[in-house]
């Protein structure tokens, strides 16, 4: 790689009470500027992964380093600069809100916290405002006063007031209808070229994962099965358990809608993963090896890797 | 022609607030076809889960109007009195529930809620006999190993289990109509799509109708034989969904279709509907998309458009809708 990433998991496993490994050997670089989304089931670890790289979950083994540096070092020798290069979007927008506090306050407290000019910091709140369409009026109101859709611009707006380089968006678009949830995307868009964010996204809806991302993680069990190029995931998911959430996406155009593919069975406990390949107990394709020896991530291709032992055999297309 | 299973007529719905009386439903008139699944959609607000709380009567106490009629299989849901009218939920209507954590009691089995629903549908029923028919139940959407789950309590189980719970119930009570509320929305994609297609199982041995409610259309698209468009209190547009998906009739049906981040290209702009969706304290003497619609023209706002036929077994509530085709 010739550009140093700015993100890097450096194989970063996190278990909970010595027993439920949430994240396993999870090894991916992000370069600035580039928007990743994260897929999976719920308890994948998706979550996790992002709690661990902004620093509120320390890992179990391995590093997880920003700018080359560790966060854990960072976290002890620079916390409130380490906090302001990295901005979370939470899943729920209105209940991040505190219900005693203006709008206002709630997006002056952080510049307090890291003692930012008064001045400054007015001007740049006042111009995120703008850019975010919301109406200074909404700075006297209280949470419960407004809809969702402008308390998740308002979410957007505390993320950037400190100046990120990364935002990490766990379901940036969860609960807001079709309708708005465009309007979101493109500002977020916007905002990433205009200041030159780079943009880690979780997210159930593959639709908005394809639409904005460049490149995709698939996660099962706490580990990844799948990275790769968005197109080239879309068109050719390598593993099974990617071509299965593929096909499930059902489209409004019937011409486009891809043979569905229903796994059996759900996600195993992660006290007690299954042996061999994570994946074997629901994979529909899954041979004798698969159950006894793991597969590795293996790299397949220009940025894509993928842990099956025999990538491929589950086609979505193939009627 | 049979006639339909249930068939509403200009049903109104209005609610005290503190803000003022609220236009849940504005005249709402919807047939549905015996044996057809009909899905709605619409977004937040636009009434979906209202037009499923009038067909139980399961409404909050706030309400302050109820008007119109609710004809199922000959009789008015709407005059009937309480008592007669509990004879027709969780007997002739079931209801799937958005959320079947909420839905399910955790301090019983998963047997006890089944043979309850059971022998509310045939009082008198034996407990073996009725626990036989929940294990069947169970099998029926999938569950293996009824015996065990029949014991275990809903925390035992995970979503996607106790949302099959939640069908086998429904399903238990044989019903005519069925009523499910985002009955999927909870629940991972690859779950969701066990689900959908246990449904679709389902509803061929299955000679009632079906409401299925959601804000996703490509999964309207692939379950539902009509589809219904409702915003603000009404419905826009309904129709086979097909023919209303491949050639829709009002501005909004194609704004939502718009927005769909289906699989047009990557980087391009995204599309929104700009404006948002009416207060429902406002009265509205004009169409309710008139604000937010870039077709609108003085006549729009001049009166309500009424629902009316723009192709067989479609139609739509859109004056313009000739011109714009």
């Amino acid at each position: 790689m010739t550009v140093a990433a700015l993100l890097a998991f450096d194989r970063v496993s996190v278990v909970f009470g010595g027993q439920v490994q949430a994240l396993d050997d999870i090894t991916l670089e992000v370069r600035k500027g580039e928007i990743v989304g994260v897929v999976g089931e719920s308890g994948s670890g998706k979550s996790t992964l992002c709690r661990v790289l902004v620093g509120l979950m320390a890992p179990t083994s391995g590093t997880v380093s920003v700018g080359g540096v560790a966060v854990r070092t960072q976290l002890t020798q620079h916390r409130l600069a380490f906090r302001r290069r990295i901005q979370m979007l939470l899943q729920d927008a209105v209940a991040s809100l505190s219900p005693r506090m203006t709008i206002g306050r709630a997006l002056e407290e952080p510049m307090a916290i890291h003692s930012l000019p008064r001045a400054e910091a007015r001007a740049r709140l006042a111009e995120i405002l703008r850019r975010l369409g919301l109406a200074r009026d909404v700075l006297t109101k209280f949470p419960h006063q407004i809809s969702g859709g402008q308390a998740r611009r308002i979410g957007v707006a505390r993320a950037l007031v400190l100046g990120p380089e990364i935002i990490v968006a766990d379901e940036p678009t969860a609960g807001l209808d079709v309708s708005v949830q465009g309007e979101l995307l493109n500002l977020l868009l916007d905002l990433q070229r205009d200041f030159g964010l780079t943009y880690l996204m979780v997210s159930h809806n593959l639709n908005l994962i394809r639409r904005v991302t460049g490149r995709i993680v698939v996660m099962y069990l706490g580990q990844i099965v799948e990275e790769a190029p968005t197109r080239e995931l879309f068109d050719a998911p390598a593993h099974p358990y990617a071509a299965a959430l593929i096909s499930t996406n059902p489209a409004v155009d019937p011409d486009k809608r891809l043979r569905q593919i229903v796994l059996q069975g759900e996600m195993p406990s992660a006290v007690n993963p299954p042996s061999g390949c994570r994946f074997h107990t629901r994979c529909p394709v899954a041979q004798p090896r698969c159950s006894v020896e793991p597969p590795a991530l293996a790299e397949i291709g220009a940025g894509h890797r993928v842990r099956c032992h025999f990538p491929y055999s589950l086609d979505p297309r193939r009627h | 022609m049979t006639p339909p299973l249930v068939s509403i007529r200009n049903l109104t719905l209005e609610a005290a607030t503190a803000r003022g009386t609220a236009h849940i439903l504005r005249g709402v008139d919807l047939d549905i076809g015996r044996g057809r699944i009909v899905g709605v959609v619409g977004e937040s607000g636009s009434g979906k889960s209202s037009l499923a709380s009038c067909l139980l009567r399961l409404l909050p106490t706030n309400v302050s109007r109820i008007d119109g009629q609710i004809v199922f299989d000959g009789t008015d849901l709407n005059a009937l009195d309480d008592a007669a009218m509990n004879d027709f939920r969780g007997k002739r209507i079931a209801m799937i529930f958005q959320d079947p954590m909420t839905a399910l009691n955790p301090l019983f089995t998963i047997g006890t809620h089944l043979v309850d629903v059971l022998r509310r549908r045939h009082p008198g029923l034996a407990r073996d006999e009725a626990m036989a028919r929940a294990s069947a139940a169970l099998v029926s959407v999938g569950i293996g190993d009824a015996p065990l789950r029949l014991r275990s309590y809903p925390h035992q189980l995970s979503g996607g289990m106790r949302q099959r719970v939640m069908i086998a119930m429904a399903l238990a009570v044989e019903p005519d109509l069925l009523l499910a509320d985002e009955c999927t929305t909870a629940l991972d994609a690859t779950v969701e799509a066990q689900i959908v297609a246990l449904l679709e199982g389902l509803s061929r041995g299955f000679d009632g109708s079906i409401v299925f409610i959601s804000h996703h259309l490509g999964l309207v698209a692939q379950l539902c034989d009509d589809l219904c468009v409702m915003y603000a209190g009404t419905i826009v547009e309904s129709g086979p969904v097909a023919e209303v998906l491949a050639n829709p009739r009002h501005p909004y049906t194609r704004a939502l279709l718009a927005c769909e981040l289906d699989d047009h290209a990557h980087g391009g702009r995204l599309v929104s509907i700009p404006g948002e969706v009416p207060d429902p304290v406002a009265l509205h003497a004009a169409c309710v998309f008139a604000p937010r619609c870039s077709h609108a023209i003085d006549a729009c706002r001049a009166s309500i458009p009424a629902l009316r036929e723009a192709g067989p077994g479609h139609r739509a509530a859109c004056i313009r809708f000739e011109e714009l085709a």
